[in-house]
Parts: structure tokens; C-alpha cells; sequence
């Protein structure tokens, strides 16, 4: 299949069961919350060393939020769930809590929870209340800025990680384009976040190592300067490749991801530089979500 | 779902316990069975049928109680989940007594001890209440432990006395000690508020549009604040057709008095500001 010039490989990219949660971050405006969702994102890029994967998903209007102040939606993934409520507890504990002006809420109605504020409640030091609101309880802990407002339990439920694509081109320049406008197009939609640097990996990695005790290590099949070594075929014209990871609430939210991605990146076409988009294909042994990239074009 | 009707003959000389009408709620009685069910009236014991006109079998879980005085005690006594029954009229004391989740609208008048104990649900009376209202059962130790309790008019002293969790609220004047003995939970009015208010309250909030007259000493001016929760709050309470819906939702600047703390002092008063 060719697009625009570009080569779409007939394989699939292979992606990993785990479980996510979503939750709103509310300030006093859009700067305070962005702060603290940043913050509470950093250093959640791979499981394999952070051990959750979080991101953005998008800002939310006054009208959007449960307390009417401007917020930012996130979410976090992880292989499991005590895994994904230890690092929800920690991050929020420490990035959420200690920014100024904020609030935090869950984004996800859903039966199976997980801690929010429920042992972050104890920083009141017993001047902590509750408030069951609905059927919702809500911590208030008094800090130096007034209260921090925290819901009790997030809800989680399963997700996607490790959706991918790898984009082929002549030049470093160029295949960071096409990225780019792949990463703007697919920022764009609900429930996906890329959790890489800026959304882009250019150290996209392979399962197992040389080196016992490494689950993962570089992706030699795709480096450039590692051409002409057996397994590496990368042609001849191809100095960098990139890769997009998503992580997905649902698999239809990652497919749509990929095709939005794909198109970006076929947009620009051949004459932009770039050749080729293929998937990560680890021959099964990464995870049990496959996406064949030729079925999402043509979907 | 059936809109069974029972209607109070009106012929009772003396209190009437009506804890059977939640008993063939709950077990969907047929006619004959409930009008056979004894009730003790003073000193005598009556049947059903002797004072209530029942219009079909209970097999649903809408009832309206027609023709309803202040002599019914106990109406709607621990009605789960689902239920709804609505009563025409005054009732006694007890309404709603140990509410299980159930709904209970009331247009006229309640007695003492409304809602005592109620565990969740809603009770929404379009009168006015009289003493003890979400308080506790008499020799318990412990009140209203969830669910809504809104009152369209005004209720009597003692408002949420022990009350251990949920919201009561009131559009018209509370009378003496509200909140007294609080545990936990909200309390919040739109008229005046009477003496004492929060009166050995450990935890909890009452939420009031102005200063009551005589504050407690045992009560600490925490100063002015915005409190985010509020919003949260009135939200849920603007859900709930009443004045309510005109408080706006961002409104959640107060002075804020925490106490008693002649005891453990966590509660607090907060005073709408602006």
C-alpha cells in the first residue's frame, strides 16, 4: 500500500493490556492547573522505567469541571491496578497537592476505583473533613493557600498501552515534520495520550536485551547508523526513523489515533522526505493488542 | 409500576403507629391481607381495613397516602430503595424514621423526629417540620446517617441533632439548638437560625445566609474564605427542586466559625458572605 509516496508496511504494531484512570486537575486558571498537570505527567513516560505512563489528554472549560474552575483532564496508565493507585497517590501527593490554587477530581465514573484522596487525606493531620456529596465523598485538607479538595476514589478501568507508529525518512528534519503533524492531529482526540517526550520516541526500543536483567533495549533493527548489520534493512536513503506511542482507554480510541496519524503523515508525502511507516512488530512477544496498519487506512 | 392509593378514614381516636403501610410496601400485600392487619389504637386493637380505604394490591412502588393528620406516626418507616410514597396532607411524628433509600414527599406538616435515623433517601415536606428533625432516635446515640432531608418551610429546635451524615435542607427559619450534638453531615438554611446554634457539635457544617444572634464563644472566627467544596455542594443541592436552585453555583465566599470546641471542635459555621 502506498499513500502519497509513502509506503504503509503491511504488518501490525503491537500494543499491551493495562489499566488507566483519568482525573481532572481544577486551579484558579488554566496557568496553576497546567503546572500541576504537568508536573504530576513528568517522568511518566514507559512503564519499563516509570512505571505508569501519563499525560494531558486536554484542558476543560469552567463548565466542564466538577467546581467550575478552569482544569486539565490527565491520564495515567499502568501494568496494574495497585501499580497505577500507588503512582496516582504519590504524583498527586506530591505535584497536585503542593500547587497552589488546586483541586482534584476523578474523571472516570466507573464501579472499579482506586485511592485518590482517601490516604492523602492523613497531610490534614485530623483537621481534615469530609464531605459526601451525592453519592461522592470529598476530602478538604487545610493548606497554606485555603483548602485542597480532593475526591476520595478514582475510577479505573482497562486500557491500551503501547499503540504505536514508526516513521521513515530521508532526514532527521523531515521525519520530525511529519512527526509533528502526526502528534498535533492526534493530541486532538479524547482518551489517547502520547507519553513520550513532546509525543515523539527516537529511542524506540525492542523486547529483551544482550545484557540479563534488561526487558528492553534499542531498537537496533531501526537505527541508521547501525545499517547494513544483519537484521537492520533500513534502505540506503532512511537517516532516522520515529516513533509515536498512544495509549488508549479502548482499542477503537488507538486505531483512530493511529489512522489520524497516518493520514498526517501521508499528507506531507514522498516529496516531504518520507518514505515509509511501519508498526512495532515484536512477533507477538510484547502484547496481545495488534493493529494492522493497513487495516486502519482503509477503515 | 401502580399509583396505589390509601386513604385515612379520619375515625381514629387515638395515635396510629404506620409502620404497616412500609411492611405491605416492601412484602407487595394484597388488599384482603393488609386490611386484616392489626394495629394497636390506644388501648384496642383495629384492623386496617377498619380505618383505611386501600385502592388495589401493593404491588408496586408508588403510594400515595390520602387524607394523612398529625395522629399517623411512623409513615414510610425505613422504605427502601425505589419506593416512593407521597402523603396528602399533615403527619405525625416519626416521618421517615430510619429511611432506607426510599423517597417520601409530604405536603403538609410533620411532627418530631422526621427522618430520625434515616440511613439514605430523600424526604421532601412541603410544610414545616417540628423538633428534632434528622435527629435520632430517642436512646440512640447516633442521627440521620444519610440521605436528603428538604423542607420548604420551617422546621422546629434541635435540627440535626446527632447527626451523623447527610444533608437537611431547610428554605424557611430553623428554630433553637440546630446542629446540637452534630457529628458529621450539612445543615443549611435560607431564613433566620435560632439560638445555640452548633451546640456541642464535633464535626459537620451549617451553612447559614447570616450570622446567627448569639455565636457561641466556644466557636473561633476563622476569617473569610473561599471554600471550593461549596460549589460542589450546591450543585448537589440545586439538583433538588426548591429555593435552592436560585443560589448561584460559584457562590462560596463565607466567614467561617469552627468549633464547639468544648468538645472536639472540628465543625463549622460558615456564613454566606456577599
Amino acid at each position: 500500500m502506498i499513500i502519497n509516496g509513502v509506503v504503509i508496511d503491511d504488518t501490525f504494531s503491537e500494543a499491551f493490556s493495562m489499566r488507566a484512570t483519568r482525573v481532572i486537575i481544577t486551579a484558579i486558571n488554566y496557568k496553576w492547573a497546567r503546572h500541576a498537570a504537568e508536573t504530576m505527567t513528568g517522568f511518566a513516560t514507559s512503564v519499563i522505567g516509570c512505571r505508569v505512563e501519563a499525560g494531558i489528554e486536554r484542558a476543560m472549560g469552567n463548565h466542564e469541571t466538577p467546581d467550575g474552575r478552569p482544569g486539565m483532564s490527565v491520564l495515567l496508565f499502568s501494568t496494574d491496578r495497585k501499580t497505577l493507585q500507588k503512582q496516582l497517590e504519590a504524583r498527586v501527593g506530591q505535584c497536585v497537592l503542593t500547587c497552589p490554587t488546586t483541586a482534584v477530581f476523578s474523571g472516570m465514573d466507573n464501579e472499579d476505583q482506586i485511592a485518590l484522596g482517601k490516604n492523602l487525606r492523613y497531610f490534614g493531620d485530623g483537621y481534615q473533613n469530609s464531605k459526601l456529596i451525592g453519592d461522592k465523598r470529598f476530602w478538604r485538607i487545610p493548606v497554606m493557600d485555603g483548602e485542597f479538595v480532593c475526591e476520595e476514589m478514582a475510577g479505573v478501568q482497562k486500557a491500551i498501552g503501547g499503540g504505536n507508529i514508526l516513521v521513515f525518512a530521508r532526514t532527521v528534519s523531515q521525519v520530525l515534520l511529519a512527526c509533528e503533524a502526526a502528534i498535533d492531529s492526534m493530541s486532538m482526540l479524547p482518551n489517547i495520550i502520547l507519553p513520550f517526550p513532546g509525543g515523539g520516541v527516537r529511542s524506540g526500543s525492542k523486547v529483551g536485551s544482550k545484557y540479563k536483567g534488561l526487558s528492553a533495549s534499542t531498537n537496533h533493527y531501526f537505527c541508521p547508523t547501525l545499517k547494513g548489520l544483519a537484521g537492520n534493512d533500513l534502505a540506503k536513503n532512511i537517516e532516522a526513523v520515529m516513533e509515536i506511542v498512544i495509549d488508549g482507554l479502548t482499542a477503537e480510541d488507538i486505531r483512530l489515533a493511529m489512522k489520524r496519524g497516518i493520514e498526517a503523515v501521508c499528507d506531507l508525502g514522498k516529496s516531504q522526505g518520507i518514505e515509509k511507516i511501519t508498526g512495532g512488530n515484536y512477533g507477538g512477544k510484547l502484547g496481545e493488542h495488534h493493529f494492522h496498519l493497513r487495516e486502519i487506512v482503509d477503515e | 409500576m401502580s399509583n396505589l392509593t390509601v386513604t385515612f378514614n379520619g375515625l381514629a381516636s387515638a395515635r396510629i403507629d404506620m409502620r404497616w403501610l412500609s411492611e405491605a410496601m416492601i412484602n407487595s400485600y394484597a388488599v384482603d391481607q393488609t386490611n386484616k392487619l392489626t394495629l394497636p389504637v390506644g388501648n384496642k386493637k383495629i384492623q386496617v381495613g377498619e380505618l383505611f380505604n386501600i385502592s388495589d394490591n401493593f404491588n408496586g412502588n408508588m403510594v400515595q397516602l390520602e387524607n394523612s393528620t398529625a395522629k399517623l406516626d411512623n409513615i414510610g418507616h425505613a422504605l427502601p430503595q425505589g419506593a416512593h410514597l407521597t402523603v396528602a396532607g399533615d403527619c405525625g411524628h416519626y416521618l421517615g424514621a430510619q429511611l432506607a433509600g426510599g423517597k417520601i414527599t409530604l405536603t403538609g406538616n410533620t411532627k418530631d423526629y422526621a427522618g430520625s435515623a434515616m440511613q439514605q433517601g430523600i424526604i421532601e415536606i412541603k410544610g414545616n417540620s417540628a423538633d428534632y428533625l434528622g435527629g435520632a432516635l430517642p436512646g440512640q446515640k447516633k442521627g440521620m446517617a444519610g440521605g436528603t432531608i428538604l423542607v420548604h418551610g420551617n422546621t422546629g429546635n434541635f435540627t440535626g441533632d446527632l447527626m451523623r451524615r447527610g444533608v437537611i435542607m431547610v428554605t424557611g427559619n430553623i428554630g433553637d439548638y440546630c446542629g446540637s450534638r452534630m457529628i458529621a453531615g450539612t445543615i443549611t438554611n435560607l431564613g433566620k437560625i435560632g439560638k445555640q446554634v452548633g451546640l456541642g457539635m464535633r464535626r459537620g457544617t451549617i451553612l447559614l445566609p447570616e450570622l446567627p444572634d448569639d455565636m457561641a464563644l466556644t466557636y473561633i472566627n476563622c476569617g473569610r474564605h473561599n471554600l471550593g467544596y461549596l460549589t460542589l455542594l450546591l450543585r448537589e443541592l440545586k439538583t433538588h427542586n426548591s429555593e435552592f436552585k436560585s443560589l448561584h453555583s460559584m457562590r462560596r465566599r463565607v466567614q467561617k466559625y469552627m468549633g464547639d470546641t468544648s468538645v472536639s471542635g472540628l465543625g463549622e459555621i460558615l456564613i454566606w458572605i456577599g
